[in-house]
């Protein structure tokens, strides 16, 4: 690819992100423990634990959570290293910059644990600092940990049922469902424009043709987009739509649901009776 | 007998008011008949499908759906609107159109779920249908991975639940392999035995007679230039070369070159 082709190194590598991330199934067809679960129970626990990450005082308790979680990511048939990179990538972006100060004196004052000079100004990290500093990115990391594993062993459009059960408006969770479907056939349409015109023209394009196709591309998709929207209304009003979706409920639970989500209760019990403990 | 599906009298429709569609169609569809609509591209049959199946209304003249007329306001009435489309079911030319939900089984049951029908009705309709078309191996998965085949079966499965008594079909064969194209006529022919109308569009000259008993020609000027009985229209080749339906083709055929046009009829009577 040619190194001032960046219009078209964005747009595949976007393409490429976007068909990986959202719409591999892969983790979530495997037949693992997580995979296993129902649904609607898989995600109300998750939720519960997500809550005690949020509620919980001790880092010991989050480690404990941060544990269970990589647990289920092994009986789950997940690639450890795989699910650790996917989770840690982001973590240092959206916590630790947001956590970094309050290690400082200035915003949390306590016992000195350390102190240095930059640019003339004395900078002491205090103890009350640094486990405030721990507890916020523990949170942070085994929050996200949670919601990631639950999205990666759970197929889209069985979340966006359990979206539905959970009272969410239908017309919200059928319009995502719709985006979902539809986000995968304009990428599709992109990915062929681009091979088409690397057949005519060859993979060296001028950046500024690079520009002027990316602006022509976007034009398409606009109008394309435009027509399938019309298509698409007729095709739902031909099959009895009249503005009010309607849906079929079909999970099952099983007795091993029922199990986990007694255990799931069991571990939020004991992890806040522990937090409580350890604070007295 | 007369027990009309359709009646369409001198109907007039453009898009924007302005880009002709439709100019001056006449039509008589009576029920539990098979009809193919042939024509080039843009003459107007699929606009002729989506205003049989209510979907658009004609700018002039009179439409009138199992003898009765009616107009645009009529599909306010959710009654009216429910029983037209429970009787009349289209497959779309464009899959992705007509497959707009996250998995197949969804799309599948988007028509009956809507349409009121139970519950019960509709586990025994899918087990129908999805047997007929075998595609249960496909229910989980979302249309973008499925083949052009795959997904014209699945949007036929997803009017088929319906049920309905007029079943359209723009285009169905189109794009298939000479299989999967089998596979449809037969469904066809079945749906028509037991009762239902079936109106097709095509291109695809050598479907034309299994699946009719009516032929309408459209021509470019977006009117119906010929109607009649399927061997009288594929004998009449200056009438399909008139309207691009037929190409003059050369092929080497036991040692000799033949020069006739493409019909996908019988043309070697002699060997």
């Amino acid at each position: 690819m040619h190194k001032n082709n960046f219009v078209e190194r964005s747009i595949m590598g976007a393409l490429s992100f976007l068909k990986e991330s959202i719409f591999a199934d892969e983790y979530a067809l495997r037949k693992g423990f997580l995979q296993s679960l129902d649904p609607r129970i898989k995600t109300v626990t998750f939720m519960l634990f997500i809550v005690q990450i949020i509620l919980a005082k001790h880092t010991l308790i989050l480690l404990c959570l941060y544990a269970l979680c990589l647990l289920l990511t092994h009986i789950s048939k997940i690639n450890l290293g795989f699910f650790l990179k996917r989770t840690w990538i982001f973590i240092p972006l959206f916590s630790l910059f947001i956590a970094i100060p309050a290690l400082f004196s200035i915003f949390t004052p306590g016992e000195a644990l350390a102190a240095f000079n930059l640019i003339g100004l004395k900078f002491t990290i205090t103890r009350q600092g640094l486990s405030g500093a721990a507890l916020f990115v523990m949170r942070v990391i085994t929050s996200v940990s949670f919601a990631v594993l639950l999205n990666i062993t759970t197929r889209h459009f069985e979340l966006l049922k359990v979206l539905r059960i959970l009272k969410i408006p239908q017309i919200f969770v059928m319009t995502v469902g719709m985006c979902y479907r539809y986000v995968y056939l304009f990428v599709e349409i992109i990915e062929n424009t681009y091979i088409a015109v690397k057949s005519r023209v060859g993979t060296k394009i001028h950046y500024k043709s690079g520009q002027r196709l990316a602006a022509w591309n976007m034009a398409f998709l606009w109008q394309r987009s435009h027509q399938l929207n019309e298509e698409v209304y007729k095709a739902m009003l031909s099959r009895g739509y009249r503005g009010e979706p309607a849906s079929l409920d079909d999970f099952t639970v099983k007795t091993k649901d029922w199990l986990w989500a007694s255990l799931a209760v069991i571990i939020f019990v004991l992890t806040a009776y522990f937090d409580y403990w350890l604070k007295a | 007998m007369d027990n009309p599906a359709f009646e369409l009298k001198g109907v007039y429709f453009s898009y924007l008011g302005k880009f002709p569609a439709l100019r001056g169609v006449d039509m008589h569809i009576e029920q539990g008949k098979k009809i193919t609509v042939i024509g080039a591209n843009g003459s107007g049959k699929s606009t002729l499908l989506h205003m049989l199946d209510g979907l658009i209304f004609p700018d002039k003249g009179v439409f009138k759906a199992f003898g009765r007329e009616f107009k645009e306001n009529d599909f306010n009435d959710e009654e009216f609107s429910g029983n037209f489309r429970k009787k009349v079911g289209l497959v779309f030319q464009n899959p992705d159109a007509q497959l707009f939900c996250p998995t197949v089984k969804e799309d599948i049951l988007f028509g009956p779920l809507h349409l009121g029908v139970q519950k019960k009705e509709i586990e025994k309709r899918l087990e129908e249908v999805l047997g007929i078309l075998e595609i249960k191996d496909l229910l989980d998965r979302s249309p973008h991975q499925l083949s052009v085949g795959e997904k014209r079966k699945v949007a036929i499965a997803s009017s088929l639940m319906i049920n309905p008594d007029v079943l359209i079909l723009d285009e169905p064969t189109a794009g298939l392999d000479p299989l999967t194209t089998r596979r449809i006529i037969d469904l066809l022919i079945q749906a028509n035995e037991a009762g239902k109308t079936i109106i097709t569009s095509t291109h695809d000259l050598h479907i034309v007679e299994e699946i009719s008993d009516i032929v309408y020609v459209f021509s470019q000027e977006k009117k119906i230039v010929k109607s009649g009985q399927p061997d009288v229209i594929l004998e009449d080749t200056a009438l399909l070369q008139a309207n691009n339906l037929v190409h003059i083709h050369s092929h080497g055929h036991k040692g000799k070159t033949h020069i006739h046009p493409h019909l996908h009829i019988e043309h070697h009577p002699e060997h």
